[in-house]
């Protein structure tokens, strides 16, 4: 109950700021893009389209997120309410990863990822990438927003992050990259994403990786909390 | 003079605090070390393994004019972001006040951190290009380049009343650099869909080999700077 209300108060944050207009347009956008795109490379195309910016749109935009919720005090109200870290986590994860969805799911549609002789396109693969992807995103997002105080310095570490997100996914994508590769989550995650099932070790690397990276939010957001206004003795 | 200087090296000090004053200078001689030795060699790869002789060499002035943005962008993206921390915190509004007063705090927060980009810019294009180009053609593209730089920045400050607003704006407006690949992609007339975007007519001039038309991109740069001035100005 208490995370469904999260979930939904961060849908109308969302909203009130402009999320989904903002992807309303940026989808209108991509589909104008990836149509004008030859045929040969669209679905690659899309894949990297999916991956760089709905799917990782957590790790965009999660510093301003929280450094707006700690200009207004809600990590103070928060450490003092029933709230678990973990449903202010999920909530932020799924809210998120909601819009990600969407946005892949038209993607991938306009597209025709994945789409073989039949024409039907893989969104049982494609989707489940998204929300993989998206939650891994959206994790290191909101550990590295809990620790910076400006925007400008979380800008700043998300690039060695971007780079070792998005780089191994590339390669593995163009097959530029060596055979172990292919178990590293963001290779996996670009996988599905680009409509090819993967492997049931793949699937867990990427399992694994997010509960760690829970772990590590879970312990981030509990120190923001105690240091606004919860009991840091 | 005075207080604008002291405006702009308060700016320093703040991006200095949070690393963005190295991260700014390095950034453009990392990318610049990334596009001189890493896209040949990517063409050298791709070349060999498409078995075509060309695949990324068609496009080298494409990339020199996203190169010649990439300064200003940062630059001007940092600006962006510490003028929306002072309006949200409401001290811009107390800077204009003092000696600073509205003029000298757009020139301390906007223009000075342009004409460092511009200088930047100038100054790596030669060295980190990938097409040959004389003086004419690297000042028109640093200035190009510097003018987009500023009109996302102004965009980030006039569209958007806090850091998310801001965020979300940035992720829009760093699309209008896009424009400067449609002559590159797209031949017909229907390329001039993109000519508001002062980007586009870059990406013309270049493509074409013709300085003439950084007129119109200087000219829509002007009525996009006054537009958007003319709207942050009225917002603050």
């Amino acid at each position: 109950m208490r995370l469904r209300s999260l979930i939904l108060w961060d849908i109308r944050f969302q909203a009130r700021y402009g999320f989904y207009f903002l992807y309303a347009v940026l989808t209108a956008i991509y589909v104008a893009v990836l149509s004008a795109v030859p045929e040969g490379g669209r679905e690659k195309a899309t894949a990297i389209l999916i991956f760089s910016d709905p799917a990782s749109m957590g790790l965009f935009f999660m510093g301003a997120i929280v450094l707006l919720e700690k200009s207004q005090r809600t990590p103070a109200a928060l450490a003092l309410s029933p709230v678990r870290a973990e449903e202010y986590i999920a909530a932020k994860v799924v809210s998120l990863s909601a819009i990600s969805l969407a946005v892949a799911a038209v993607l991938a549609a306009a597209a025709g990822v994945g789409a073989g002789e039949h024409g039907i396109v893989k969104l049982h693969i494609v989707l489940p990438g998204t929300v993989m992807s998206s939650a891994v995103f959206t994790l290191l997002g909101i550990i590295i927003a809990t620790r910076i105080g400006s925007l400008n310095q979380f800008v700043l570490w998300t690039v060695p992050v971007e780079l070792v997100c998005f780089v191994p996914a590339i390669l593995h994508l163009f097959r530029a990259a060596p055979a172990w590769l292919r178990y590293c989550p963001a290779a996996v995650c670009i996988d599905m994403v680009s409509g090819h099932a993967p492997s049931p070790t793949g699937v867990m690397t990427v399992m694994a990786l997010t509960a760690v990276l829970f772990a590590a939010a879970k312990h981030c957001v509990l120190n923001m909390w105690a240091q606004m206004g919860g009991a840091k003795l | 003079m005075r207080a604008i200087r002291s405006g702009f090296l308060q700016m320093l000090v703040f991006m200095r605090r949070d690393m963005m004053l190295s991260a700014a200078c390095l950034a453009p001689v990392l990318a610049g070390l990334g596009i001189r030795f890493g896209i040949p060699f990517l063409e050298a790869v791709l070349t060999e393994r498409f078995s075509r002789s060309a695949v990324l060499s068609p496009y080298y002035a494409l990339i020199d004019i996203f190169f010649s943005m990439l300064s200003p962008a940062m630059f001007c993206f940092i600006s962006a972001m510490v003028s929306l921390e002072e309006a949200d915190e409401k001290t811009a509004a107390y800077l204009f006040v003092t000696p600073l007063g509205r003029k000298g705090y757009l020139a301390a927060r906007f223009c000075l951190p342009a004409a460092a980009a511009f200088l930047v810019t100038a100054a790596l294009l030669p060295v980190f290009g990938l097409s040959t180009r004389s003086l004419a053609d690297i000042l028109s593209l640093s200035a190009g380049g510097t003018l987009q730089g500023v009109i996302v920045a102004l965009l980030i400050v006039a569209f958007s009343s806090n850091k998310l607003e801001g965020m979300a704006v940035a992720k829009l407006s760093s699309l209008l650099i896009f424009g400067a690949a449609v002559p590159f992609f797209l031949r017909q007339d229907a390329q001039y869909i993109m000519s508001p975007l002062p980007s586009f007519w870059i990406g013309k001039a270049v493509f074409e080999d013709t300085l003439v038309f950084m007129l119109p991109a200087f000219a829509s740069s002007a009525v996009w700077i006054r537009f958007l001035l003319r709207r942050y100005l009225r917002k603050i």
